[in-house]
């Protein structure tokens, strides 16, 4: 026995237990300051959205009713603080004096990864706030204390100017084009795109899938190995040639041009293969001795058994071409309104207002917000699509 | 199977495949030949489609080429070198950086803890969102003046100081690591799901044995975490490098390739990877010379390829 297993044998002299409690109140305490402060942001955030709603465009009556609830904001704020912290001293109280330091460790681990869920989610929640400042206050901060990014007199007006929503001059002739250029119809532009590349991709990679993962195929093998081999190639060698295929079909400037070019998925074969794989071929068998035709499989075994990869993949597409900007850049033809999808009005908008924080950061959050709603909904398959490929190979 | 059976069974598969298998051929594998044959041409007479003239090799002599001038050799396009150099330093702090945070929360949440769900999604969320969005938001937190950063850096440091006045974006010198920490703060939940499923499988028995060796904590992730975490982390590193190569939507909301940097005699985009040089081509209705760049950022990923399977796979698994 060498002298580093002597070491170890000698059971750990337990950490005095005055330095345990110093190190208790200060975890204590930052926990509570933690508390205080993302509750209260949080919770001023509710309040100031429902305020700005309720206010409309006057940034002064929505502070007035801001103003009127900030005790319920305080209440609410010290309720959670108080819960938090007699659950956590309950717990200290309970945990035996062994278990101590244990309980510090984790107690420690919850605080920082506290502190990393903000480091990591401080530029939504700021862009939040920023789009319902109004016009010149974005400049304006809490000088008492820099954290505090809430608006104390929030306003949609930043909403209605980018979806020209704001009142018109009376008896001003609005040219429609001009008048459809706004995150509205950028919105659904995004996602008639998306939804169909969606659909279409789903498609055409489950039908393929089937065929490579259960059906014959003279070169079947080496005809996976060529889709496996392009897989290899970076995105951005397709640039040049796409773009000129697109335009001598005459496409440019269409919905069509953005999705056409990418409606062959491998990755999505890749990934239904995998999974179809799975299914077992008595299932068929049984189905084409009923007398099931070729297409009746595909649709009544096939597909609802491979459900939850469709709708990974589904989703997965959705997202890519919602935030497929550098190919949209290229094919939108810029003067034709229901063309352009969000980030391309994005990057658009931002040359005209470049200074124009609120106007920025409200027509972002047309891009964020659907897909975080979306996420909160589908997490799982997203968070298990995403990283299933990497797993697997 | 009988004959008729087996041709049956081909046509039924063809007819399953062909939608696909027409979208692949006709926009994924006739383009790589049909972008070798637009590399050999010219289109600087003009913008249009139509305007291009047959130039053989030149384009790539353009781009790889030295020339002599005055006392010594000249790169004919420094601008393109300089693009390779600014990806090889992107992806230089990118990719280490990028495992590092996402191993170190892997390792944070690899504990019983309540409540791990929310904190894995609430990390992985970034990643799911529009990338040019992100950029944007960031631009304008490092903004100065009135970006987030300069506002609550003024409260501590006062007015005068980096961030207030200058903003990370500005100088040449930190506009390129500005981006990676952003992009780094955006990935590091992808990384840190894949390295948690590697650490639930690796036997608690392991870590048990190498305690009664007397492996302290810090031995055990040396000898025993990292080496098990290794494919994870080479997968990442691959994935890294065609990610910096394909580096675009993040340059372009952040810094446009900007800020200018002199080096020598030449005037040179401190953020301008190779990505949105080959796009600044393109907008200038350079086609051919674009499709040339794009062969030789093919051929360089080949190499990277190449060289990573023949160097690195016997270590996988």
């Amino acid at each position: 026995m060498n002298m580093q297993n002597i070491a170890t044998a000698i059971p750990e002299k337990p950490a005095s237990s005055p330095l345990r409690i110093v190190i208790f109140v200060s975890l204590f305490v930052v926990m509570l300051a933690l508390c205080v402060g993302i509750s209260g942001q949080l919770y001023k955030f509710v309040t100031m959205v429902a305020a700005a709603f309720m206010a409309g465009s006057d940034p002064a009556k929505a502070g007035a009713i801001m103003k009127n609830m900030a005790w319920l904001i305080d209440g609410m704020v010290a309720v959670t603080g108080l819960a938090l912290a007699s659950f956590v001293i309950r717990r200290w109280i309970a945990t035996q004096a062994e278990h101590r330091a244990e309980f510090l460790r984790t107690f420690f681990l919850y605080l920082c990864l506290t502190v990393g869920v903000i480091v990591v989610l401080f530029p939504f929640f700021w862009m939040l706030c920023t789009s319902f400042k109004p016009a010149g206050t974005e400049l304006l901060i809490n000088t008492a204390n820099p954290f505090d990014i809430v608006p104390a007199e929030p306003t949609i007006g930043n909403f209605k100017k980018v979806l020209k929503l704001d009142a018109a001059p009376t008896g001003a002739s609005i040219d429609p084009v001009e008048a459809k250029k706004n995150f509205g119809t950028y919105f659904m532009n995004s996602l008639t795109v998306a939804s169909m590349a969606a659909f279409l991709v789903t498609l055409f990679a489950s039908m393929g899938g089937y065929v490579f993962a259960k059906k014959e195929l003279p070169y079947k093998k080496q005809l996976f190995g060529l889709l496996m081999a392009t897989m290899m190639i970076p995105g951005m060698m397709y640039m040049v040639p796409q773009f000129f295929m697109v335009c001598s079909m005459g496409l440019f400037g269409t919905k069509l041009a953005m999705i056409l070019p990418h409606l062959a998925s491998v990755f999505g074969i890749f990934m239904l293969k995998q999974f179809m794989e799975t299914i077992p071929s008595s299932l068929i068998e049984a189905a084409r001795i009923d007398g099931a035709s070729e297409w009746q499989i595909f649709r009544v075994v096939i597909i609802p058994l491979s459900m939850p990869i469709i709708l990974t993949l589904f989703l997965l597409t959705f997202l890519s071409h919602w935030s497929n900007f550098l190919w949209q850049l290229i094919v939108t033809d810029f003067e034709n309104p229901l063309s352009v999808t969000l980030p391309v009005g994005l990057a658009l908008f931002r040359g005209q207002y470049t200074s124009d924080l609120g106007l920025i950061m409200s027509a972002s959050c047309f891009s964020i917000v659907p897909i975080v709603v979306l996420f909160l909904f589908a997490q799982r398959y997203f968070i298990e699509g995403m990283t299933q490929g990497a797993v697997k190979e | 199977m009988s004959a008729p059976q087996n041709s049956r069974e081909t046509a039924s598969s063809l007819l399953f495949l062909s939608p696909f298998l027409i979208l692949f051929t006709v926009f994924l594998i006739f383009p790589i030949l049909y972008s070798l044959y637009l590399s050999f041409f010219d289109s600087s007479q003009g913008f249009g489609l139509t305007n291009l003239r047959w130039v053989g090799l030149s384009n790539y002599f353009q781009i790889l080429g030295i020339h002599w001038e005055g006392a010594s050799w000249k790169f004919n396009d420094p601008a393109f070198w300089w693009s390779l150099v600014v990806t090889a330093i992107y992806g230089g702090l990118s990719i280490p950086l990028g495992i590092a945070a996402a191993l170190f929360l892997a390792i944070l949440l690899h504990n019983k803890l309540y409540g791990k769900g929310f904190f894995r999604s609430a990390f992985f969320l970034p990643n799911i969102l529009d990338m040019l969005v992100v950029g944007v938001i960031w631009t304008l937190i490092y903004a100065p003046k009135y970006g987030a950063l300069a506002q609550i850096t003024s409260a501590f440091l006062g007015p005068e100081q980096f961030f207030n006045k200058v903003g990370p974006l500005a100088s040449p010198y930190t506009a390129l690591p500005a981006v990676v920490f952003a992009m780094v703060l955006k990935g590091a939940g992808f990384g840190m799901v894949l390295f948690l499923a590697a650490l639930q499988n690796i036997p608690e028995a392991v870590y048990e044995a190498a305690d009664i060796d007397g492996a302290s904590k810090t031995q055990q992730f040396w000898y025993i975490t990292l080496p098990l975490l290794q494919p994870i982390i080479f997968f990442m590193v691959i994935t890294g490098i065609i990610g910096s190569l394909n580096a675009f939507t993040e340059i372009y909301a952040m810094t446009a390739g900007g800020p200018q940097l002199v080096i020598g005699e030449e005037t040179l985009g401190s953020t301008s990877v190779a990505g949105y040089y080959l796009y600044k081509q393109f907008e200038g209705g350079r086609y051919g010379y674009a499709a040339a760049i794009s062969y030789v950022l093919l051929a360089i990923t080949l190499l990277i390829t190449w060289i990573q399977q023949r160097f690195f796979a016997g270590e996988r698994r």
